[in-house]
């Protein structure tokens, strides 16, 4: 191997990134927590991200809407997406809708058009993933086919899989970060086995051969390409796409097209 | 070196039990390997992990050569069967395809820094062999990692300093990130593989403008995780591609004496 033959493995592999036009569901704004050395994503360094990463848009957070509130993440959510034009999104954070707490949360009207998803945190947030809490809001969501985000590390595999199970049309994503996924493979399998509505996202779903595995047991459809950006780097979960042994067609799937459906779906 | 391509610096072979693992065999890592482009890799078993290298070299031979020689391997020396290990470290040295020494302080549960340990940093000195070691940042879920924060090993590196010394994983993804860029740049004989889950945005650009680039490897962690994650930061990275051939390649067979060996 020589410089040539390093070149024209990096430029193939630019082009093909370029080609799949990959479209984040994990794109995070505001100071992260518990990273030391991540770096706050801002508004204005968006535009610069997605081209360094080779990234056409995607689905935003705001660390607020863990870390402070739900409110307050939602409230500056809104005000940035309605912004940066039409490849962004936001996913709001969720809370159960009893009691009625102050807005803007979702389960009060409509979402704003720009709103497309909605994330739940029941371990930072202090409430059981349990139909007897959330179940009005999954209701809600359910109805308007709003995905449902959700970091593993938030949930305990059992109430996931009744949830998942009590609301077969809600739309969930699991999301592999902020620890390895690795370890809860088995849960996480058996989960997508038994229940169609859940799909997976790929910042840290890097177990070795753990997407075509998903591919051939699940199919694409299943797949999500999010990339925990600023905290992880999007060229991971871009790698674990661009040589995967699989088609074109769920390469593109997985790269973005799924997920575009999902917010395409929601009837809001 | 022509027939070195990317080296894997840093892998494991055979079924780990703490998850769902669909493919991790010889046959399939090479398979991988050639799919990817990588030519050579360093590796260990998991039996080795628990155990101690004190049976198991022989089979990591046998797989060595199975393989052509692509496939280079390390002794785990266990801090708990310390002279079982060193006879059979001792066996191997004129073997085809041993590559050095791996400690795993976490996972013996022994500190980094412990005496326990000196007759395998004596023994690489002896040999010009190098350690790879586990390596990781002090953690709030994971205690055990306290045992391998790069800066224990300080000690050490001082004493043996002919010992190339890898710290794999770069420290991890918290504070022993920084110790472990600040021993890469201290101490001559300090490597560092990112292996693993370091997947930090612009790791690749930040390590190559805080470290010495010959100072940075190239590693997957097998079938822990895919290589594919490791790889592409690396030909994707904002970074000349003469950093990027270092990383990839030359590095780790300057450690390793990948190229340098009959196959």
């Amino acid at each position: 191997m020589n410089l040539d033959d390093l070149e024209a493995m990096s430029r193939e592999q630019r082009e093909q990134a370029k080609a799949l036009g990959f479209f984040d569901a994990g794109l995070w704004l505001g100071p992260p927590e518990g990273f030391p050395f991540a770096e706050e994503l801002k508004p204005d360094q968006l535009p610069a991200l997605l081209e360094s990463r080779f990234l056409t848009g995607g689905l935003l957070s705001h660390w607020h809407g863990k870390t402070v509130s739900a409110q307050d993440g939602n409230g500056k959510l809104l005000e940035i997406v309605e912004g940066l034009g039409q490849h962004f999104f936001a996913a709001w954070t969720a809370l159960p809708l009893y009691p009625a707490e102050a807005e803007p949360v979702p389960g009060k009207g409509e979402l704003p058009r720009n709103v497309r998803a909605a994330r739940i945190f029941p371990k930072t947030h202090h409430f059981p993933l349990e139909e007897w809490c959330v179940g009005s809001l999954c209701d809600w969501l359910s109805e308007r086919r709003i995905p449902l985000l959700i970091w593993h590390t938030e949930a305990e595999w059992d109430p996931l899989y009744r949830l998942a199970l009590a609301f077969p049309k809600l739309p969930i994503i699991v999301e592999t970060q902020t620890q390895k996924i690795l370890y809860h493979s088995r849960p996480l399998f058996a989960l997508m086995l038994n229940c169609s509505n859940v799909h997976v996202e790929l910042s840290n779903f890097a177990g070795q051969g753990f997407l075509e595995y998903a591919v051939r047991e699940f199919s694409a459809e299943r797949l999500i390409f999010g990339s925990f950006a600023p905290v992880s780097d999007p060229f991971v979960p871009m790698g674990l796409v661009l040589d995967a042994d699989i088609s074109d067609r769920e390469k593109k799937l997985i790269a973005g097209a799924n997920l575009k459906r999902l917010i395409a779906e929601v009837r809001a | 070196m022509s027939t070195v391509g990317i080296i894997d610096a840093h892998l494991h072979i055979g079924q780990p039990g703490v998850f769902f693992s669909p493919e991790n065999s010889p046959e399939h890592l090479l398979e991988t390997m050639d799919r990817l482009g990588v030519s050579h890799a360093v590796f260990t078993d998991h039996v080795s992990i628990t155990e101690g290298c004190g049976a198991t070299l022989p089979a990591l031979r046998e797989i060595s050569e199975r393989s052509g020689g692509r496939l280079h391997y390390l002794a785990v020396f266990s801090p708990h069967r310390a002279s079982e290990c060193l006879a059979a470290m001792e066996r191997a040295t004129s073997w085809p395809g041993f590559a050095g020494v791996k400690i795993h302080p976490s996972f013996h549960r022994v500190p980094a820094e412990d005496p326990r340990y000196e007759p395998a940093w004596r023994f690489a000195a002896e040999h010009g062999l190098p350690i790879l070691t586990h390596s990781w940042s002090a953690s709030d879920y994971n205690p055990v990692q306290q045992l391998s924060t790069p800066a224990r090993f300080e000690p050490l590196v001082g004493r043996f300093p002919s010992v190339r010394f890898v710290l794999g994983h770069a420290g991890g993804r918290g504070a022993g990130r920084h110790e472990a860029a600040r021993m890469a740049n201290q101490y001559a004989s300090v490597y560092l593989d990112f292996a693993g889950d370091i997947f930090c945005y612009r790791l690749i650009e930040t390590l190559a403008a805080t470290v010495p680039v010959e100072k940075i490897l190239f590693g997957s962690d097998y079938p822990w995780l895919d290589p594919r994650a490791n790889l592409t930061r690396v030909l994707l990275a904002e970074v000349d591609a003469t950093v990027k051939l270092r990383i990839l390649r030359d590095n780790a067979a300057r450690v390793y004496r990948i190229g340098e060996q009959p196959c």
